[in-house]
């Protein structure tokens, strides 16, 4: 153990309240895994919006379908990151893709990954934009247009026949991808909800809470975005549009906010052996980003807004004001979720007689600043694939698929 | 055949070609590329098993011991160490076993090493023999007191300590463990049945102490004054406490 671990480990030994386990004061877990499944539930809320369009035909939200699309697959790319750094040898991850391991559920994650990326988002892509590509290798200028070719896998049938079969596809594989998107982010609640050992995670309940945590997550980040990059086009924003995946959003929140009041009163309920030590950590160490950041702020407060929203009919630029502002308290709400089931499950001792603290670290691998990098490098993905893949076509036509 | 390729819509050829390149790829690299020992079921690798089974040996087994050192094996083996190797605190001796005479495997005398299992940690089950090393007879090697091989909690003198118990557990821990308490105080026989009405005495001259700590004594191993000129007119006890003699760690 290095002396600069031993000097921080002692600090923190010094905020431990009650008894712990000695081997219990370094939390393994740290931002990065907190950053893991919010980016996982972005992908996979984002996919269930742009599901909407294809499988379930609510029209109003077509301008968001290639949008969600996108960001889905930016934040996917984005997604084992967290993971690779966290473990501490990035580059020796490609061991792990050419010698799986069958027998063990947090390898599952890149099965789960791989078939999510390659057989239901990029397919999907794929077909919903090789007309496009097509023609997009027709028209545009060298190199553009071999990069087009290579996109399109040099395709150039753009019948009547051909583009029905794309979209009957993009149909099938939807519908593939709904359950696929639930599996993926399923996945990252049922690695927390099957550490039975900790009773703060182990809960049948988790996955389903990650799932619509996830939705509530992906459906905000794709209207801030349409909201953000429509505006910054010059374009007018489709309130319809709009107005249509708010609703969507307060549906989702309610659902989600529903679980979460099950979660708790179920855990009240039971009040097993731990739950003295989970309420005093909820009432101490969680205070601020459980109870302020995650219930009210996340919660509570864009929940009454949305509501607030529907019942009264507001002009078209307070409504656009308030589902901007209760989209970012959302993102803001959903972060928090995840910091308090990954910091907090390790908070607390498993003697249920004390208590820890955590202490971020600002560089590193696994520091503060990484994290940053890694929520932002999505969007700067997106911005490529933006330019690359524009969901408004090229001449700034409407899309019209 | 050919039939069959017309009636397959396009990009589905174009998506199978790909994917079949992707796959067949990571098929190749699968085979040829990573090594065989990668690609083993087993919990272990064999070349793994190999590497370990060719190192050094430098344990040789609690055992082995017994075949030349049998009284410490046997004492060892009835007291509460019964389930330590010999290696636990000798260290590695396989090479004393080939070659008994060169090498001699070390005996840890020093304060420093039996702390290491008995310092005071909450972690640490009960009844668990566990010390605060600073305040436990500080300096002293602890095999002075314990016998490692039968490390039996020392049997303090007990015959005052049904009264003054707080008194024993103090000196149980410090350098005067092994002084009974009349060594010093003057008690008696009436003092048991009467304590309030017959005291026991404490010292009044320096002599008693003067006997172990002047510098002419002839005691070993314990600090040493020069009884005329130190502390005056004092009795020793005014400034030293008995019970648990401080100690200069220096």
């Amino acid at each position: 153990m290095s002396i600069e671990l031993v000097d921080k480990l002692t600090e923190l030994l010094k905020q431990v309240t009650g008894f712990i386990y000695p081997n219990e004061i370094q939390i393994h877990w740290t931002l990065l895994i907190v950053v893991y499944p919010y980016i996982t539930g972005l992908v996979a809320g984002a996919f269930i919006l742009a599901s909407l369009v294809k499988v379930f035909n609510v029209k109003e939200v077509q301008p968001t379908y290639r949008l969600a699309m996108l960001t889905a697959l930016a934040f996917l790319i984005v997604a084992p990151l967290p993971l690779l750094l966290h473990l501490g040898h990035p580059e020796r991850s490609y061991e792990i893709f050419l010698t799986p391991n069958l027998s063990s559920a947090m390898a599952m994650f890149g099965f789960v990954y791989a078939w999510y990326l390659m057989l239901v988002l990029l397919l999907e892509i794929w077909f919903e934009y090789r007309k496009d590509m097509v023609l997009w290798g027709k028209t545009e200028k060298f190199p553009m247009n071999w990069f087009y070719k290579i996109l399109s896998l040099f395709s150039t049938d753009i019948s009547e026949k051909a583009v029905a079969f794309d979209k009957k596809a993009v149909k099938a594989i939807t519908i593939v991808g709904i359950p696929s998107a639930f599996i993926l982010h399923g996945y990252v609640g049922f690695i927390f909800g099957s550490v039975k050992a900790n009773p703060w995670w182990s809960s049948v309940l988790i996955p389903i809470v990650f799932l619509f945590s996830a939705i509530v997550s992906g459906i905000a980040i794709v209207l801030l975005l349409y909201m953000i990059i429509t505006t910054s086009r010059g374009k007018q924003i489709d309130m319809k549009c709009l107005d249509r995946v708010a609703s969507f959003l307060l549906y989702a929140v309610i659902v989600d906010f529903s679980l979460e009041v099950l979660d708790f009163i179920h855990r009240l309920y039971e009040s097993e052996e731990s739950i003295t030590i989970i309420t005093t950590m909820v009432l101490n160490k969680l205070s601020i980003s459980l109870i302020v950041m995650q219930i009210l702020l996340g919660m509570l407060l864009p929940l009454g807004i949305l509501i607030i929203v529907k019942i009264f009919r507001f002009n078209q630029e307070l409504r656009k004001l308030l589902y901007f502002v209760s989209a970012i308290m959302i993102q803001i709400g959903i972060f928090s979720t995840r910091w308090n089931v990954v910091i907090g499950g390790q908070m607390f001792s498993k003697s249920f007689r004390g208590l820890l603290t955590y202490k971020m670290e600002i560089f590193g691998l696994e520091g503060l600043l990484m994290a940053v990098f890694l929520l932002i490098l999505p969007f700067l993905i997106l911005t490529v694939l933006l330019k690359v893949l524009p969901p408004w076509g090229k001449n700034n036509e409407t899309n019209t698929t | 055949m050919k039939i069959f390729f017309t009636k397959v819509p396009d990009p589905i050829i174009r998506l199978v070609i790909v994917f079949g390149v992707f796959f067949g790829v990571i098929l190749f690299v699968r085979g040829f590329v990573i090594p065989k020992e990668l690609k083993e079921k087993g919990i272990h690798r064999t070349s793994a098993i190999e590497r370990e089974l060719a190192s050094e040996i430098h344990y040789a087994g609690s055992g082995i011991c017994a075949e030349c050192h049998d009284e410490e094996y046997d004492l060892k083996n009835e007291g509460y160490h019964q389930k330590l190797s010999c290696e636990v605190c000798h260290g590695p001796a396989m090479e004393h076993t080939e070659e008994p005479d060169d090498f001699t495997p070390p005996a840890p005398r020093q304060r420093k090493f039996c702390p290491e299992c008995h310092t005071y940690n909450p972690s640490r089950p009960t009844g668990f023999p566990q010390i605060n090393p600073v305040a436990h007879n500080p300096l002293r090697p602890c095999i002075d007191c314990h016998n490692p091989h039968d490390p039996k909690p020392l049997t303090v003198p007990r015959e005052c300590s049904a009264c003054h118990a707080q008194i024993a557990i103090t000196k149980a821990g410090s350098h005067h463990v092994m002084l009974e308490c009349t060594v010093c105080h003057d008690t008696p026989d009436e003092h048991k049945s009467t304590p309030r009405l017959i005291r026991a005495g404490k010292p009044v001259k320096r002599d008693l102490c003067a006997s172990c700590h002047d510098k002419d004594s002839g005691v070993k191993e314990v600090p040493k004054i020069d009884v005329y000129t130190h502390g005056e007119k004092y009795v020793c006890w005014q400034c030293h406490s008995p019970h648990m003699p401080e100690v200069n760690h220096e």
